[in-house]
C-alpha cells in the first residue's frame, strides 16, 4: 500500500498531464469549452425546477422538495460518470498500457480526479442554487452543517474511485461489463433516495437501505447544503464505512488483476 | 557468492528461465462462460495456451547492444514486453537496472487527439520526467523529428514517418539507461534511418544500454554487439553477430524450402532420397554449369511395380519450370521395379545460369494414371557458372551480316 502511494506520487506529473488531456478531449471543438462544466449542471436545474412545477409532481407547499431534489440529482450524477467513463479508463488507454509501463491505477485516478474538477465546478452552482433558493424564494435553507461538505465529498469520491477501479478493469477482461453496468445504475438510481426523501423508504428497511453506500452520502450532502436534520447519523456512518470499503477492495482487485491488462487487450 | 556480486555489477538486463505463455480467449468467450467455468470448474474448451516464450534466458551488459533475431512469431516483442514491464512473465525473473524507453511497434504510446507536444510531455511523465526537465529537451526533440511546424498538431495528422520521427525522438531524448527498439526504423526515409543510425551510435558510446529487434539484418549485423536469435519462444542461439545472421539465414531459407515442399501420391514407390554427385561418384555440393551433373534417384517400390515413368522437373528461385523431361519422353523404358534401389539420371552438360534451382521429382504410371510418387521443390539444386547468362543455355552462333 505505502509503495503504491510512493509509485503514484513520483508520477504526479503524468496525472496532472493525464487529468488536463481528459478534460481537454471531453470539451474538444465545443466552443464554449469548459464553461460546460458550469452550463449543464446550470440547465439541469432550470429543466427540473421548471417542468415539475408545470406537472406539479410534489406538494404544492413542499418547498424543500426541489432543493432536495437537485442536490440529489447533482451529486448522484458524479457517480454515474464516473462509472461511466470509468469502463474506458483502462481499454481507451490501450496504447498507453501496451506500450509504456507505469503504476496502471492511475489511469481510473486520473479519470476519476478530472471528473472532480467538473464535479466541484457543479457544486459551485449547487450552492449558488441554494443561496439563490434561500434569499429569493424563502426557502428554510441553513448552511449551519456546511462543514461536512469536504467529509462527504472524499467519502464520494473514494466510493467512485473504488467501483471505477472494479469496473474499469472488468471491462478490459469481459466487455459485457458495460451493459450490465448500465442496468445496475439505473436500479441503483432508484435504491437511492435522489429524487425522493429517504423518509419515503418505509421504516423496517431503513437498515438495509443505509448499506447502499449513496444513500448515506446524498442525505449527508442534504444536511450539508440545506441544513435538513440528519435523521440517523449512525446509519449515515455505516454507509460511508460501506462506501471506504469498496474503495479498498477496489484497489485491492485492480492492483491484482492489472497485470494481465496488456494481454487481454 | 562473491563472484556473484561481482559479475551483477555490469549487468543491467538479467532474464532468467523466463516462459510466457498466453491464454487464447475464444472469440464467444463472455461473462457466462467465465461464470459458468468458474462455478462449475468446468475445464474451457478448444485451445486455450500459447507457449510464446520457453525458457529464455541471456543477460546484456551495460553499454552493449543485442540485436534479437527471429522469424514472425518466435517472441521477440514478447520478450521486450516483458524487458519493458508492460507484460509479466508466466515465470521465471527478469531484473533491469536503470530507466527503460521503448519504441514497441509504432509510437511510443501517443495518444491521436493530442498535439505532438503535449504527446512529448506525456511521454516524458510516464518516464517519470518533470516537466522542467522535459522543457529543456523539447527543443531538440522537435528538431530532431523535423516536426517544427506540426508540433501543435494533433498526431493523428501526422504521417507515419512523422510519427515515427517523434517516437523516435522522444524515446532516445529522455536519456534512459535501456533503450528497447522493435522494428520501427523500417518506416522512416532513408534520411532519417541515417540519423537514426548516428543516434543509436553516439547513444551507443556513451555507454548505454539497446536491445534492438529487426528484419533488416545487415542494420542489426552491424549496430549489435552480440544477437539473440530466438526460434518458436527458444533461444536458437545467442553470440557474435555475423554468425548469428548467417544462422538466421540459413535456417529461414531451410524454412522457406520446406514450405515450398509438397509430397503426394500413393506411395506404392516411394522416392526416398537424392544424392548430387560429379560423374567421379563424389558427393557435389555444387554443380558447374556446362559440366555434367549426376542425380541419383533412390526409392523404394512395395511389391514389383511394372514400367513406371521417373520424371524431375527443375524451377527457379521463384518457382518458375526451367527445365523438365522424364523417362518416357526419352524413351527409356524401365520393366520394372521392387524394393529398394536406384535410378541414375545423368545431365550433360548442366547448362543453366548461376543460382540456387529447386529440383522436383517424380513417379507414375506408363498411362499417367497412378501417381506413385510426387515431390515438388523437395531438393536443392546449387550450380555455378563462370558466363553470365540468365536463364537456361542454349548454344548461339552470332554473325555479322
Amino acid at each position: 500500500m505505502l509503495n503504491l502511494l510512493k509509485d503514484i506520487a513520483g508520477h504526479r506529473d503524468l496525472i496532472s498531464i493525464l487529468v488536463a488531456r481528459d478534460l481537454k478531449i471531453r470539451y474538444k471543438r465545443s466552443v464554449l469549452g469548459f464553461l460546460w462544466s458550469l452550463l449543464n449542471p446550470l440547465f439541469f436545474i432550470l429543466i427540473y425546477t421548471v417542468f415539475l412545477k408545470i406537472l406539479k409532481f410534489y406538494r404544492p407547499g413542499d418547498v424543500m422538495f426541489l432543493p432536495m431534489l437537485v442536490t440529489g440529482v447533482i451529486t448522484w450524477q458524479f457517480l454515474s460518470t464516473c462509472v461511466g467513463d470509468s469502463l474506458h479508463s483502462v481499454v481507451g488507454n490501450a496504447n498507453l498500457v501496451q506500450k509504456t509501463a507505469f503504476p496502471r491505477i492511475i489511469l481510473p485516478l486520473s479519470m476519476n480526479l478530472a471528473n472532480l474538477v467538473n464535479f466541484l465546478l457543479s457544486l459551485v452552482i449547487l450552492l449558488l442554487y441554494t443561496i439563490i433558493a434561500r434569499e429569493f424564494c424563502a426557502v428554510p435553507i441553513s448552511f449551519k452543517s456546511i462543514w461536512m461538505v469536504p467529509l462527504v465529498f472524499m467519502t464520494q469520491f473514494a466510493l467512485c474511485f473504488g467501483l471505477s477501479l472494479f469496473f474499469g478493469s472488468l471491462n478490459v477482461f469481459f466487455r459485457d461489463t458495460e451493459h450490465i453496468v448500465a442496468v445496475l445504475m439505473m436500479a441503483w438510481f432508484f435504491l437511492t433516495p435522489v429524487i425522493y426523501y429517504h423518509s419515503c423508504i418505509p421504516t423496517q428497511y431503513q437498515k438495509l437501505a443505509f448499506l447502499n453506500p449513496m444513500c448515506g452520502i446524498v442525505t449527508a450532502y442534504r444536511t450539508a447544503f440545506l441544513g435538513t436534520d440528519i435523521m440517523a447519523p449512525r446509519l449515515v456512518l455505516m454507509s460511508f464505512g460501506i462506501a471506504w470499503l469498496v474503495c479498498a477492495a477496489g484497489i485491492a482487485f485492480f492492483q491484482k488483476v492489472q497485470s494481465r491488462f496488456v494481454e487481454e487487450m | 557468492m562473491w563472484k556473484r556480486c561481482d559479475m551483477s555489477e555490469d549487468i543491467v538486463i538479467n532474464v532468467e528461465k523466463v516462459c510466457k505463455r498466453f491464454r487464447l480467449r475464444l472469440a464467444s468467450r463472455t461473462l457466462k462462460a467465465a461464470v459458468l467455468e468458474a462455478v462449475l470448474h468446468r475445464a474451457p474448451a478448444g485451445p486455450r495456451e500459447y507457449q510464446a516464450l520457453d525458457n529464455v534466458s541471456f543477460n546484456v551488459r551495460k553499454g552493449e547492444t543485442l540485436g534479437i533475431i527471429g522469424a514472425n512469431g518466435a517472441g521477440k516483442s514478447t520478450l521486450l514486453a516483458l524487458v519493458s514491464r508492460t507484460m509479466k512473465p508466466t515465470s521465471g525473473i527478469i531484473t533491469t537496472r536503470g530507466s527503460i524507453s521503448c519504441l514497441l511497434e509504432l509510437g511510443a504510446g501517443f495518444h491521436p487527439d493530442l498535439s505532438g507536444r503535449e504527446n512529448v510531455y506525456l511521454y516524458g511523465a510516464i518516464m517519470g520526467l518533470t516537466r522542467k526537465q522535459m522543457s529543456d529537451k523539447f527543443d531538440r526533440i522537435v528538431d530532431f523529428a523535423e516536426l517544427r511546424d506540426w508540433i501543435d498538431e494533433p498526431v493523428k495528422h501526422y504521417s507515419s514517418g512523422m510519427y515515427v520521427r517523434l517516437a523516435f525522438a522522444v524515446a532516445v531524448e529522455v536519456d534512459p539507461d535501456i533503450l528497447l527498439i522493435d522494428e520501427v526504423l523500417a518506416v522512416g526515409d532513408a534520411a532519417f534511418q541515417t540519423k537514426c543510425g548516428e543516434r543509436m551510435k553516439e547513444f551507443r558510446e556513451r555507454g548505454k544500454t539497446m536491445l534492438i529487434i529487426s528484419h533488416d539484418l545487415p542494420t542489426v549485423e552491424s549496430i549489435s554487439d552480440r544477437i539473440l536469435f530466438l526460434e518458436e519462444g527458444r533461444v536458437h542461439g545467442l553470440g557474435e553477430t555475423t554468425s548469428m545472421v548467417e544462422d538466421y539465414r540459413r535456417f529461414m531459407r531451410r524454412k522457406e524450402e520446406a514450405s515450398a515442399k509438397r509430397v503426394w501420391g500413393n506411395h506404392d514407390i516411394m522416392i526416398t532420397g537424392v544424392d548430387m554427385m560429379n560423374p567421379d561418384g563424389s558427393r557435389a555440393g555444387v554443380f558447374k554449369s556446362g559440366k555434367p551433373a549426376v542425380i541419383r534417384i533412390k526409392y523404394h517400390a512395395k511389391g514389383e511395380i511394372r514400367r513406371p515413368v521417373f520424371g524431375f522437373s527443375i524451377s527457379d528461385s521463384s518457382g518458375r519450370v526451367v527445365y523438365g523431361n522424364n523417362t518416357q519422353i526419352e524413351n527409356f523404358v524401365i520393366p520394372s521395379v521392387k524394393g529398394d534401389g536406384a535410378i541414375n539420371m545423368v545431365v550433360d552438360p548442366i547448362l543453366v545460369a548461376r543460382g540456387d534451382y529447386l529440383l522436383s521429382l517424380s513417379v507414375h504410371s506408363e498411362d499417367h494414371l497412378t501417381n506413385y510418387c510426387r515431390m515438388d521443390h523437395a531438393f536443392v539444386l546449387k550450380v555455378e557458372c563462370d558466363r553470365n547468362y540468365e536463364g537456361s543455355y542454349m548454344p548461339v552462333k552470332w554473325s555479322l551480316e
